[in-house]
């Protein structure tokens, strides 16, 4: 016996007749309606801003609705060179040398090296975890927010420990250079609460041998300067795309022998998966 | 000399009649009525009934094929199904994995990298023309050794390049035997492009020990089974699929940042020495 389904139905709801932006404003021609002459971001005329603004002002201004200060426009590009490059040895980096050398097409580098980066191991997702989690505890003394989360932790058994989104280890131990650059940014008179919270919370948990995690930066300096978590993963992609790209086409153009390929030596499968 | 008429306003009823409308060829949900794909309603003439493959034919193609030709199909999907982490486009997979993306992201990323000139998918285009203009010459009396010695693109020892006569990592590919016995179980039988490739492939063999890769196999035989190149490469664009999904399922079973780590010393830096930032003008 089967059971009766309902019958399939459009449901009702009230769908907008067009899109709606408050981002972007264009001017159409008097002779094509099709082709804009003139655009607006935030009611700033596109013209005067390529006049007298830098790129990391109207990047801000896409997203917060308002140019920044001065001190804003300085935190943010520090940060933006922080991260321009996570490295050769990142996997997402990693993932477009991998995408050059084996001349997958090159409009593709960017959008796998992204994927990668994207994840919720030290990628977007944990940038916006780590902006969720500076939201919910960031009024708290921090002491006691790292008493509570070392309390209620169980570490890995193996592998690192994100104690909480942006905080844990890195290959076992503290990131070094995550910490240098989060001491240089809390340096940056821009720098807000965020920043300088994090910066307790991570002596809190030096003695774990747990710190800053790139993630966490980004996401306290996003949170410092008013940006919301769901902004926080695609920001963070376009932060890290600049060296992500540049590691992918310097090896478009090589020999595939330029990376390593594993001989069987160095690529064991196990037995059990070898055909008897 | 004369000029076309100067317009006051552009015409722009191409777009115009576009506008705000999508027209399909290929189907859609009428809610309530039923799923329509090429003539057909999904739910009660395919699902249940046509395999996945004849689908995704139909999907790519607009034409239901017969099931044997979506049966080899799907041995052509297994025979780039492999769970090897040192494939480009696997590794990037297991990277993905191993960083903690989402599935769809890890195995889409691993996908998009195969769109490559030198393996995979990105190949097919460029496989099925080459073997469409051969027969074309070959009806034209050019021989294969011919078209062989006239293929531009050639390695510094002048081996031909060959989009499918040519393969990474290694020669000959123990893949096409598979898919050779396969066609022969399905009763497929050998069509004008896949006799060309063969005798292609007698010439590469005794003038560069090079042997048909996959790649000129299928684009062959799907060649003779009267699909474009542009078709071909529709077809195969998800082709390394099931392999990225071994290799992003195992990253993800293991702690994060574990697979195949580097020290920093595992990566040759041959740049510039270390120099101070000079002041700004």
């Amino acid at each position: 016996m089967t059971t009766k389904h309902p019958k399939v139905q459009q449901r009702q709801g009230e769908f907008a007749s067009r899109p709606v932006t408050r981002i972007w404003q264009e001017q159409e021609t008097a002779t094509n309606p099709y082709l804009a002459e003139s655009c607006r971001c935030h009611g700033y005329d596109l013209f005067e801003l390529m006049q007298h603004r830098r790129f990391v002002e109207v990047l801000l201004l896409l997203f917060q609705g308002e140019l920044p200060t001065p001190e804003q426009t300085d935190l943010m590009e520090a940060l933006m060179i922080a991260c321009i490059n996570p490295g050769p040895r990142h996997p997402a980096g990693r993932a477009a040398m991998n995408a050059g050398v084996s001349r997958s097409n090159t409009a593709h580098i960017l959008p796998i090296a992204l994927s990668v980066m994207g994840g919720t191991h030290l990628g977007g997702e944990e940038v916006v975890a780590a902006m969720r989690f500076f939201q919910a505890q960031q009024e708290r003394n921090p002491a006691e927010v790292a008493g509570e989360l070392l309390a209620a932790a169980v570490p890995p058994r193996k592998g690192d420990w994100h104690i909480a989104p942006g905080f844990g280890s890195r290959f076992g131990d503290i990131d070094p250079l995550a910490t240098a650059l989060a001491s240089q940014l809390h340096e940056k008179p821009g720098c807000g609460h965020a920043l300088h919270w994090g910066d307790c919370l991570a002596q809190e948990l030096r003695s774990w041998r747990l710190g800053w995690l790139s993630p966490g930066i980004a996401a306290a300096v996003f949170i410092d300067l008013g940006l919301p978590p769901r902004a926080g993963a695609g920001l963070f992609q376009l932060l890290c795309a600049p060296g992500l790209l540049a590691h992918g086409l310097e090896m478009a153009d090589k020999p595939i022998t330029a990376m390593p390929f594993l001989d069987k030596e160095h690529y064991v499968i196990a037995a059990a998966a070898q055909k008897n | 000399m004369s000029l076309p008429p100067q317009l006051k306003k552009t015409d722009t009823s191409f777009w115009d009649e576009r506008r705000g409308i999508i027209r399909t060829e290929k189907g859609g949900w009428v809610i309530g009525e039923a799923v329509y794909n090429h003539g057909y309603s999904m739910m009660d003439d395919l699902v249940g009934t046509a395999s996945f493959f004849q689908v995704l034919l139909l999907n790519a193609t607009g034409r239901l094929p017969e099931r044997r030709l979506a049966d080899w199909l799907e041995a052509l999907f297994i025979c780039l199904s492999w769970p090897d982490a040192r494939i480009w486009c696997n590794q990037i997979s297991s990277l993905a994995g191993t960083m903690r993306t989402s599935p769809v992201a890890g195995v889409s990323a691993g996908i998009l990298a195969s769109d490559s000139r030198m393996y995979g998918p990105g190949v097919a285009v460029a496989g099925s023309e080459f073997i469409i203009a051969g027969l074309r010459n070959k009806l034209d009396g050019i021989t294969a050794e011919q078209i062989v010695a006239g293929y531009p693109k050639r390695r510094a020892d002048g081996t031909p390049v060959i989009p499918g006569f040519v393969r990474p990592i290694a020669s000959g590919d123990e893949r096409v035997e598979a898919m050779e016995k396969v066609a022969t179980d399905l009763q497929f039988a050998n069509g004008d492009h896949l006799a060309l490739a063969y005798e292609i492939e007698e010439v590469m063999i005794n003038k560069y020990n090079e042997g048909m890769n996959l790649l000129g196999y299928a684009a062959a035989f799907l060649c003779d089974q009267k699909f474009s190149a542009f078709e071909i490469s529709c077809i195969l664009s998800t082709w390394v699929h099931s392999g990225t999904h071994a290799c992003f399922a195992e990253a993800t079973q293991n702690p994060p940042e574990s697979f195949f780590p580097l020290h920093c010393s595992d990566i040759d830096y041959r740049g510039k020495e270390a120099r101070a930032v000079p002041p700004r003008q």
